[in-house]
């Protein structure tokens, strides 16, 4: 059995002929038994295929993954983040730079002292607290917008939910902290700047996506 | 009530690996039987595991217009695509012109031989057993299928025809 209307008859099961080509087809069927059994054989066949079961691998996958996840933050999110930098980040980096690039000789030549207190700091700290604490300001008001925000939309979160949220901005909330009373000691640590700047962006992104959830559910 | 895997996707995406375990242990299932229906079984454990290395990485760019599962399916077709392709470069293996009867259907004639249906369809040849789990088994439409694949339209009808043709002899039901 193989005539001209055998390679149609997917197309027919499918629903892809045209309304002429269907009415040619099943006037075909109709007087053709071969073509009748082989359609439906085809249909049996896209049953099949919609029940086949998905089966687990044989071994646990997860510790050779686990082992090749970035520690402590995602290739993809380091390289993204060349590009989010903002107007106060950058302007702090430019900052660092003018000052470092400029002085640098002055400073390589002239080693400040800090007090036992950290209460002596050089000119390129003091342009990056100053910078920074306008950056952290903003940051933390946008923070407390979207927490009051997840205050009012805990409700339509479950308790599982809100228990894992909450234990996971507790954990942030501690690098936060850490980060800031670390910078309180050394206000010009690039290093510190930028991992306060992502921990808090961290932070943002869980806020903003848990608030999105939350108002999906309503 | 709130979807936990969307807060899990949440909680990845801003670096919980524990989160993300949580949606590996998921979805590895159909990740991983997708990649072993569309490659050989031997190389989809070394494929499962890049899918998810991808999805970590890129978990930043999934902003939820979609399910996670949907996300996840669609960057796993992609990832075995681009390793078929390379294995179509390699090996010679893609012909949009062979006949996946040949190959199936010889094998029926040896009673031996007693395929069923699962191993049947990884026998068939590339290009068919490529239409006919994206088509039949996974669901997308042969507009999609011919973007992914670069082909047009009609080549995808023919190769799930043949495909279809080949394994109804393997009916185990």
């Amino acid at each position: 059995m193989n005539d001209k209307w055998t390679d149609r008859l997917s197309d027919y099961v499918d629903g892809e002929l045209t309304t002429e080509e269907r009415t040619a087809l099943e006037t075909h069927l109709a007087t053709c038994a071969d073509c009748r059994a082989t359609l439906e054989e085809l249909r049996k066949v896209v049953v099949r295929a919609r029940s086949i079961h998905d089966r687990a691998p044989k071994a646990d996958l997860w510790p050779g993954i686990h082992a090749r996840l970035t520690p402590g933050g995602r290739p993809g999110v380091i390289r993204s983040r060349r590009f989010s930098f903002n107007v106060p980040q950058l302007i702090a980096a430019s900052v660092a730079l003018v000052v470092l690039s400029a002085g640098g000789m002055w400073v390589a030549l002239n080693q400040p002292t800090r007090t036992a207190g950290g209460g002596q700091f050089t000119s390129e700290d003091t342009l990056f607290h100053v910078v920074n604490n306008k950056m952290w300001n903003r940051t933390d008001a946008a923070i407390a917008d979207l927490q009051k925000a997840l205050t009012r939309n805990e409700g339509r979160l479950d308790t599982a939910t809100v228990r894992v949220v909450r234990e996971n901005l507790a954990l942030i909330d501690r690098a936060i902290s850490q980060a800031r009373i670390a910078l309180d000691a050394d206000p010009g640590n690039a290093y510190l700047n930028l991992h306060l700047a992502d921990t808090m962006r961290r932070k943002l992104e869980l806020l903003r996506r848990v608030n999105a959830i939350a108002t999906a559910q309503s | 009530m709130a979807d936990a895997e969307a807060v899990d996707t949440a909680l990845a995406a801003s670096g919980d690996a524990s989160a993300f375990e949580r949606l590996y242990r998921t979805h590895v299932n159909r990740v991983h039987s997708l990649v072993r229906r569309m490659l050989d079984a031997d190389e989809a454990d070394d494929l499962t595991q890049d899918v998810f290395v991808r999805a970590w990485e890129k978990l930043h760019t999934f902003r939820g217009e979609s399910a996670f599962g949907t996300w996840l399916h669609r960057l796993a077709v992609n990832v075995v695509l681009a390793r078929r392709k390379t294995l179509g470069v390699e090996r010679g293996r893609f012909h949009a012109g062979e006949d996946p009867l040949e190959d199936v259907s010889g094998r029926r004639e040896t009673p031996e031989v007693a395929m069923d249906f699962e191993e049947a369809l990884a026998n068939l040849p590339d290009g068919a057993r490529q239409v006919f789990v994206l088509h039949d088994v996974e669901g997308y439409r042969h507009e999609e299928i011919a973007r992914m694949l670069g082909v047009v339209p009609g080549t995808s009808k023919s190769q799930l025809h043949h495909a279809r043709m080949a394994l109804r002899r393997y009916l185990d039901q």
